[in-house]
């Protein structure tokens, strides 16, 4: 009687005492330096300075800062340049890696490495390809077009670091794909196929709603990324963010004003504060728009 | 329902936790009183220095520790890359070391949190072992005190392609000397071969403004000053350079490593540099190194631009005494010219550079170089003002490219410019 009571009144902590462990690391590591940027974007703290309250002025200055306007219109562009890339093109390389034939182990590990490799060696390798004096310009100056200097046009480079997110990340979302892909029911396809569907008409009225969860989820992750974008657009732009600092991501701005021993802290928590709002309103959106289709 | 009101306690204080951070930072700073014994457990940090010269140091600290018994030296080395980011963690999380490498534009942001000591006040004593100039370089304007001990010197001549030189017809053997020539030249190298050779690989820096006359500061230090006429006629001259090639195209984004690289493949051809590239060259450039022109940084002022580095004693070491011998030690005038035998650096203490190593030519390239950069250094200028962030730098980049892009004028971009360091100068 008594050993039951002592477990009765154990068990309600007894979770708790589980749960401990991830709970102190969640607090510590995302809790706290979450709570801690919301406080410091209402401060003027620097580096090493002191802060004081200064409520909203940080906000207001990013109103009037053109580099604020410049990192928010690349990491918007970067969302529609990379966002229906990485839905749709990872779907038709998994559709092609998912028939069972003698060697496709191989192309299935060759499409994934981009996403096991490095970001700081694929960075650097692109860049080396589309340096002024890189493989691509020289192909192209052989072949009578000239060189288009990749990394030097504020556009064209912006481009090329859409184009090496989509490269690397299409072996990640095709893996995501083959799961979806291999639940969908063979027996839909054999039925369209004896009502005489081809198979792009099987693809499109069979695969593509099987798969349209799959697609929403791809749809959301891909956009919080490339809204996030930092790497790809640093290792090519190279610190300043391009010519002009024109291709400057929000992200970059962050990483550039606040560290350092001068680091704008408040400032740079007011822009991730900004960051982490419209990564929460785009996965809202496409959450929303997902919804409102199933209806 | 006790869990509520725990949970909103604990919402209470993660918000009011990070305001904590927002100290006075200063409250516990040591004492600058460096007269008590020398003994205790101190840490000394270096930058990018362990992979080149660990026996260097390992002897150095040894030599320490025996000359003061009762003393313990931990050397801790941190990468080129990201060193003032591990600084501004360590300084923030209070584990910066005793003793610390440093530039003066570190020193300055250090200081003005209180945690670089006042060497005028623990160390005034030494003050006549090192060059003035050298003395003054970690000043901050707007404090008083001097807040690192100076360390080595750099400096270099600007390098050249000879074989680029005279496939533009240009005398290989007549460098230009004057910013007039240096432009006159680019304009013919970029003509001659179409747009494909550069002479110059990046875009102009503010110790370039310094280095062509412009006034970078107002004399008291308070506000920038570089869009001045002559600024604005040094950024013009480089749109002209840009709009004929003459400047490389990826100069926009250029840091110095990449154009450094670009100098090794041939791509510019001209690029300044110090004593220890010749090795480079020789290593992984050959047919460079055997077309290798060398000549003198040009200048409007008279004076080269030099680089300084500092050994700077943490305000908030628990053993003052020792922290400041070492520092002193690193730093005093037979450890700076053993270091500068092992490596193509100066020394910033007095009459070093009277030292034969510095003054008797032996014939080859390296003697040349050095002898040459030894002498122009003691009429050097750090012409980077302490007060220059890295975001200063970041916006004056930027403005630069606007201009040379066509997007600005060149006064609008210095205008720009300085406004924007201005405002973040006034921030503090």
């Amino acid at each position: 009687m008594a050993a039951s009571v002592r477990i009765r009144r154990q068990l309600p902590l007894s979770p708790w005492l589980f749960a401990a462990p991830g709970l102190l690391v969640t607090g510590v590591f995302v809790l706290y330096p979450f709570v801690s940027t919301l406080v410091n974007s209402f401060t003027d703290r620097r580096t090493l300075l002191p802060g004081h309250f200064v409520g909203l002025a940080n906000f207001r200055e990013l109103l009037h800062d053109d580099m604020f306007w410049t990192g928010l219109r690349n990491s918007t562009l970067y969302v529609v340049g990379v966002v229906p890339a990485l839905v749709v093109l990872p779907l038709l390389l998994a559709l092609l890696v998912q028939k069972n034939i003698p060697g496709i182990t191989f192309f299935r590990s060759a499409f994934y490495t981009p996403v096991v490799a490095s970001i700081v060696v694929v960075g650097l390798i692109w860049v080396w390809l589309l340096d002024e004096r890189g493989l691509v310009d020289s192909l192209l100056e052989t072949a009578g077009i000239g060189r288009v200097g990749f990394l030097s046009d504020q556009w064209l480079l912006l481009l090329s670091a859409m184009a090496v997110t989509v490269w690397k990340g299409l072996g990640y979302y095709m893996i995501i794909y083959l799961a979806a892909l291999a639940n969908v029911p063979r027996e839909l396809h054999e039925a369209a196929a004896v009502d005489g569907a081809g198979p792009v008409r099987r693809f499109l009225s069979v695969t593509v709603p099987a798969v349209r969860s799959t697609m929403v989820l791809v749809a959301a992750l891909s956009s919080v990324a490339a809204f996030k974008v930092f790497s790809e657009v640093y290792l090519m732009a190279g610190p300043s963010g391009g010519p002009a600092g024109e291709d400057t991501t929000l992200v970059m701005l962050v990483q550039r004003t606040g560290t350092g021993l001068t680091g704008r802290v408040g400032y740079a928590s007011a822009l991730s504060v900004v960051v982490f709002v419209v990564t929460v309103a785009l996965m809202l959106l496409v959450l929303r728009a997902d919804r409102r289709d199933e209806s | 329902m006790p869990t509520p009101r725990r949970a909103l306690a604990a919402a209470v204080v993660a918000l009011v936790l990070p305001l904590s951070a927002c100290g006075s930072g200063g409250d516990d700073a040591g004492t600058t009183d460096a007269s008590g014994k020398v003994e205790g457990d101190i840490t000394f940090q270096t930058w990018n220095l362990r992979a080149n010269f660990k026996s260097y140091f390992d002897g150095l600290i040894a030599d320490f520790e025996k000359k003061y018994p009762g003393t313990h030296v931990k050397w801790v080395d941190q990468p080129a890359e990201g060193y003032p980011d591990k600084l501004s963690a360590d300084a923030g999380g209070g584990t910066l070391p005793d003793v610390v490498n440093v530039s003066p534009d570190l020193v300055a942001p250090l200081a003005k949190a209180g945690l670089a000591m006042d060497l005028d006040k623990a160390a005034g004593k030494y003050k006549s072992e090192y060059l003035d100039g050298a003395w003054a370089s970690h000043q901050v304007p707007g404090m008083s005190g001097t807040y690192a001990f100076p360390w080595y010197l750099n400096t270099g001549p600007l390098f050249y392609n000879k074989a680029l030189f005279t496939q533009a017809g240009l005398n290989p053997d007549q460098p230009p000397k004057t910013y007039g020539e240096l432009f006159a030249d680019a304009l013919r190298m970029a003509q001659k071969s179409g747009g494909k050779v550069a002479t110059l690989a990046n875009v102009p820096t503010v110790e370039d403004f310094g280095r062509y006359g412009v006034t970078l500061m107002n004399k008291q230090g308070t506000a920038f000053a570089f869009n001045d006429a002559k600024g604005v006629e040094l950024l013009s001259k480089y749109k002209e350079l840009y709009d004929a090639k003459a400047l490389d195209p990826q100069a926009l984004t250029a840091t110095p490593e990449s154009s450094g690289k670009k100098f090794l493949t041939g791509a510019v051809a001209m690029n300044p540099g110090s004593a220890l590239d010749l090795d480079n060259f020789k290593k992984n450039a050959p047919s460079l190194y055997r077309n290798i022109g060398i000549t003198d940084q040009i200048t409007s002022t008279g004076h080269v631009n030099m680089y300084v580095m500092g050994v700077m004693v943490n305000s908030h070491t628990r053993h003052t005494p020792a922290a400041v011998a070492f520092a002193h030690f690193v730093t005093d005038a037979r450890n700076q010219m053993s270091f500068a035998k092992k490596v193509a650096i100066f020394p910033s203490t007095a009459g070093s550079l009277n030292d034969p190593y510095f003054t008797k030519e032996d014939g080859t390239d390296e003697t040349r170089v050095r002898i040459a950069a030894a002498k122009s250094l003691k009429s050097a200028v750090n012409y980077t003002p302490v007060l220059f962030s890295d975001q200063m730098k970041t916006a004056l980049r930027n403005e630069v490219a606007k201009a040379l892009q066509g997007k600005e004028s060149p006064k609008q971009a210095l205008d720009n410019a300085v406004n924007a360091a201005n405002r973040l100068l006034q921030q503090g």
